[in-house]
């Protein structure tokens, strides 16, 4: 777990092990807690299966490190890494 | 069939039933089967393109208009495809109002499937749900029972199998049951249009009704195969290996066939012009229409390989692949990873990739896409570059090869520059729009389906570009062979008399600086209406004599090779000449097809002219470049 500065302990005390989804191991299953991003873009993430509650993992990095691919509901999404930063996982 | 069963169940004559679903769940397959593969596809005209209607096949009752909308993912934030399927959904499309859906839920992903139901079952028609890809649930360790899955709806659930068409009868079967009438409270039309809500809804659905049953550990397949392809160090050797399967696959498999072509035509030529030599009929028929035509039907084996090629690619699931691995290059560019499909499809026709590009939700990736296409190098430059090369390089097959690997190198290399400047020039936002892409499960191919579906393209492609060729040829052989003659009006002349010749000397000073006479110009214009007819162009204003014993390629090379400018002498094929004219048709926007498919489907003359304006003029600026500095190198 990093560092976090002074201004978000507070939120980390609510949430402690919320991290994004590009840190978690390959094949891991974890639970999304919530998204944060752009409105629009995860207004669209959460319609195609990326709820909170919901289980997903990182199937697969792309080799040039970037799209990564992610199991959810039964399906295999490619996410570009900004997106997938955007998931934030128990 | 008697109006009474049309009064009880069976549909009117303008009943349209829509398939519907999210991308890859198998609409097309059961479209296909559904129709018998009989429906439009060639038409390009309008928006409604990627609206496929065909009718039902006879068999399966009272024929049916049925309409394949494209694939939604979500109704958030659409891609034009999608925006065009939610309209027609939701009824607000003006053309197609559905009286009945086929709601198509990939059994192996039904929780996502069953949430875009929703958006089906809240429109109050007449549902019917067809349960594709049962044959995978096994792969992903599942099995789903269709009739509890279907009480707990409230609709009909018909497992299909639209590669053998099994269960298709019992899903019209449904349809009519239904007599038109919705099953009030079913349970699809109360999913919540609130993601959150909704994907909670489905899952104590499927929970309730007890019809999903895990049995195994997910898909491992897909995951094995991923695991290579998408492999930090295998995946782009595998990538490249597979394009450059695709491009020499087109040369090697497609020879045997073109020399069966280029004899049959040869042959059918000198036969008609042999039965009466002198009549003007017989040899307006031989050395013109049917020379013309033959000169690029030659080619139609390497056009159908590569359709099969790429309809192979796009049903095992590897595009998507593709379209992964090569997204952060793609976005570097100001592109898409979804660019992929429209780019390769570039490679066979700008035509439907211009199309494909709909898949590119934001706007300004989709322009830009657009924007770069007429520089992937078509299949209609295939004919020229091939006759162009065998007359540049008079050796093996394998230098014409290598030269023509180049060019298709260069082709996707100068593209990704164009985009990547124009990107850097004129788009100042440039956040990019979200990937988020499926990876459907790697399928065994269906050669049926996809042979069909290769005929579907190459058939369409004929018909628009055999028209063209046959019109075009026919008016040069007439301009080229008649003139003005003191006395008479029109009568047949030589060639350096006729209209042909007349018209070509007035443009003939533009085109000397690309080393080109006036003959060379007929034929660079007359490719406007498709670029292949160029070589039906210079068979015929070379004279290209169909009573030779040779194969008429070589008839034609032999006439290039001797051809001279009237006036000074000088050859006029020589290296420098020969490759001006392959920069300028790897620049030049030479397809009106093109042009006219730009402007409708960007809604944007200025576009359209821009792009015409823009290649034709770097083509041909860059041929006189290319020509001037090999002259000056001392190449002749």
């Amino acid at each position: 777990m990093k560092v976090e500065n002074d201004s978000r302990f507070h939120l980390q005390l609510m949430d402690p092990v919320a991290r994004p989804l590009t840190a978690v191991a390959l094949n891991k299953s974890v639970r999304i807690e919530r998204l944060d991003g752009p409105r629009q873009d995860c207004a669209r993430l959460l319609d195609l299966g990326f709820t909170p509650g919901e289980e997903i993992s990182v199937t697969q990095w792309a080799p040039l490190g970037d799209p990564l691919v992610v199991r959810v509901r039964g399906a295999l999404l490619a996410l570009r890494k900004r997106e997938a930063a955007w998931i934030l996982v128990e | 069939m008697s109006t009474e069963a049309a009064q009880t169940t069976a549909p009117s004559k303008d009943h349209v039933v829509c398939l519907v679903g999210m991308p890859n769940s198998g609409k097309t397959t059961l479209m296909n089967a559904l129709t018998g593969g009989n429906f439009k596809t060639a038409n390009y005209a309008g928006v409604t393109v990627s609206l496929l209607r065909g009718r039902s096949k006879p068999e399966y009752g009272t024929p049916r208009n049925i309409v394949d909308l494209p694939g939604v993912h979500s109704s958030v934030a659409p891609s034009p495809e999608e925006e065009l399927a939610v309209e027609v959904i939701e009824g607000r499309h003006s053309k197609v109002k559905p009286d009945a859906f086929i709601l198509v839920v990939d059994a192996t992903q039904l929780e996502r499937h069953l949430k875009f139901g929703g958006l089906v079952g809240r429109q109050g028609k007449p549902t019917v749900v067809a349960l594709t890809m049962v044959d995978l649930l096994d792969r992903t360790g599942q099995s789903v029972n269709a009739l509890k899955l279907s009480n707990a709806l409230g609709i009909p659930v018909v497992p299909v199998d639209p590669r053998t068409g099994r269960g298709v009868k019992e899903l019209f079967a449904a349809l009519d049951g239904l007599g038109g009438m919705v099953w009030m409270g079913n349970s699809l039309s109360e999913i919540s249009s609130e993601p959150i809500v909704a994907f909670k809804q489905v899952q104590e659905l499927l929970r309730r009704s007890g019809s999903v049953t895990r049995t195994a550990q997910p898909d491992s397949l897909t995951s094995r195969i991923d695991r290579f392809v998408l492999h930090r160090y295998f995946g782009f050797p595998v990538f490249f290996l597979v394009l450059i399967s695709l491009f020499a696959a087109i040369f090697w498999l497609a020879q045997p066939f073109m020399d069966l072509i280029e004899g049959a035509f040869s042959f059918a030529a000198s036969t008609l012009t042999s039965i009466a030599p002198d009549s003007v009929l017989m040899r307006f028929l031989g050395d013109g229409v049917l020379a013309g035509v033959g000169a690029v039907a030659v080619f139609f084996p390497q056009i159908m390989i590569l359709f099969f090629l790429m309809t192979l690619l796009e049903d095992s699931g590897y595009l998507a692949r593709g379209a992964t691995l090569v997204d952060r290059p793609l976005s570097y560019l100001g592109l898409h990873g979804r660019s992929f499909v429209p780019m390769l499809s570039g490679f066979a026709c700008a035509i439907p990739a211009v199309f494909a590009a709909r898949a590119i939700p934001a706007r300004r990736e989709r322009l830009l896409t657009i924007w770069i296409l007429p520089l992937m190098s078509c299949s209609a430059r295939l004919p020229v570059y091939a006759l162009l090369l065998a007359a540049l390089l008079s050796g093996a097959a394998w230098q014409a090869g290598i030269a023509l690997a180049a060019i298709y190198v260069s082709s996707l290399l100068i593209g990704s520059l164009v985009a990547g400047l124009t990107a850097r020039i004129f788009i100042k936002h440039r956040q990019p729009s979200l990937l988020a892409m499926e990876l459907p499960a790697y399928r065994v191919p269906r050669w049926w389906p996809i042979l069909r579906m290769t005929w579907a393209r190459g058939s369409a492609y004929l018909k628009r570009a055999g028209v063209p060729i046959m019109i075009v040829s026919a008016v040069l052989w007439v301009i080229s062979n008649f003139g003005y003659v003191p006395g008479a009006p029109i009568a047949s002349t030589p060639m350096e008399r006729s209209f042909a010749s007349e018209l070509g000397q007035k443009i003939e000073p533009v085109l000397r600086p690309m080393g080109a006479d006036w003959r060379v110009g007929v034929g660079l214009i007359s490719a406007f209406a498709a670029r292949e007819v160029f070589v039906s162009s210079m068979a015929i204003v070379f004279h290209v004599d169909s009573a030779d014993e040779q194969t008429q390629q070589e008839g034609l090379l032999d006439q290039m090779r001797t051809a001279t400018f009237a006036d000074t002498g000088q050859k006029i094929f020589t290296p420098a000449s020969i490759v001006g004219l392959i920069v300028f048709f790897f620049f030049s926007l030479q397809c009106f097809s093109t042009v006219a498919v730009v402007r409708k489907e960007m809604d944007s003359w200025k576009l359209a002219g821009l792009q015409l304006l823009f290649y034709t003029g770097l083509g041909y600026s860059l041929a006189v470049i290319t020509v001037q500095t090999l002259r000056a190198f001392g190449v002749a």
